[in-house]
């Protein structure tokens, strides 16, 4: 009974139960973990019922069903890589005015300490 | 001249500069006693940092390479912390002329600008650049005019003076890698005025150039692209993008 609807099925389970584990572990920010839930469960979702799967297959014109969580899970890839890029893009932001206000406020001590020795 | 009374900063972005930052500093203190002067050391390796200090100026010290954008508008935030009323930016090795300041602010004054852009080519100032770099000036110059409708010769240039105003602009938003063409255009999207004065530089005494020819290609798309999309947003996207 090895196919890929059990190996997907298989596959949701293990990957649910690893993000509720990161967030338990703190290692995954909630507001993360909600995306990739949702995810998970919809992975689960798909694999369980092959009637589901193949009727929505069907609907879309895909010929070989199990494609069709291929294409979810690369599209989803892709909206989650470029949810990323930018959260990377505010948080160098982020970085850039830290250090910019590090080096002046650095700067005015060193000139204070400088004022008070002589 | 009014202007020798003004609160002036004179911000100079430094990057591995050590052979000609001290002699640079000199040089702006012994011809514009007025003003003062602060050294941003784009995390350098070598003794820019020390060298500086050693002339006795104010240096911020930038822990790692932030690129002459973020070490720029480092520069402004210290002329809007400490209250400046003009700004201006001079290049760590030695191609601009501090005695051509004067001139600069006399323009800035007289004629009430925000900014004021010390420039190769305007009228004849003998700087003769090579062909693919005239033909990357003069793109950039034409997409500027395109947008802004008005003539920037040299959008290039780092020598630039600006007042108060564009000092709180600058500390808030400015852009990051290749800064001067999209300053143009940030002005151009707040209303502010730029003029160009022709100005002698000199060749670089030390140092290379930090713009390689691979480098350039990746200038040019990246700064288009800046421009075109720049040109997109609303002005409150603008004013919000501090």
């Amino acid at each position: 009974m090895v196919n890929v609807y059990f190996l997907a099925i298989l596959f949701s389970l293990i990957f649910l139960l690893a993000v509720v584990d990161l967030v338990r572990r703190r290692r995954l920010k909630e507001q993360y973990s909600l995306l990739w839930l949702l995810v998970g469960f919809l992975m689960l979702f798909l694999s369980l019922s092959r009637v589901n799967l193949e009727m929505l297959a069907a609907w879309l014109d895909i010929k070989y069903a199990p494609a069709m969580l291929f294409l979810f899970g690369l599209i989803f890839s892709f909206i989650l890589i470029l949810h990323l890029t930018v959260v990377i893009s505010k948080m160098s932001e982020r970085v850039v005015i830290l250090t910019q206000e590090f080096a002046i406020l650095r700067e005015q001590l060193q000139e204070k300490q400088k004022v008070e020795k002589e | 001249m009014n202007y020798t009374r003004k609160k002036i900063l004179i911000i100079i972005p430094a990057y591995q500069e050590e052979a000609s930052i001290a002699r640079v500093v000199n040089k702006i203190r012994t011809t514009l006693p007025f003003v003062d002067i602060v050294v941003i050391n784009d995390g350098s390796t070598d003794r820019t940092s020390a060298n500086a200090k050693a002339t006795g100026v104010a240096v911020v010290d930038l822990p790692f390479n932030l690129g002459i954008g973020g070490a720029m508008q480092t520069g402004y935030r210290y002329a809007e912390r400490n209250g400046y009323e003009i700004a201006v930016q001079i290049d760590a090795d030695g191609q601009h002329n501090p005695g051509d300041l004067t001139k600069l602010l006399a323009v800035m004054e007289q004629e009430d600008m925000d900014m004021v852009i010390g420039s190769r080519f305007v009228e004849s100032s003998g700087y003769r650049p090579s062909l693919s770099r005239a033909a990357g000036i003069t793109l950039l110059s034409w997409l500027v005019s395109m947008v802004t409708g008005k003539t920037i010769t040299d959008t290039t240039s780092g020598y630039r003076a600006v007042n108060r105003k564009v000092i709180k602009l600058f500390a808030r938003d400015y852009p990051t890698d290749y800064p001067e063409v999209e300053v143009l255009i940030l002005l151009h999207k707040h209303r502010l005025r730029v003029k160009e004065v022709p100005v002698i530089m000199n060749y670089r005494e030390t140092g290379a150039s930090s713009i390689t020819p691979l480098k350039s290609i990746y200038y040019m798309i990246k700064v288009i692209l800046s421009v075109l999309i720049m040109v997109t947003r609303t002005r409150s996207q603008v004013a919000s993008d501090g």
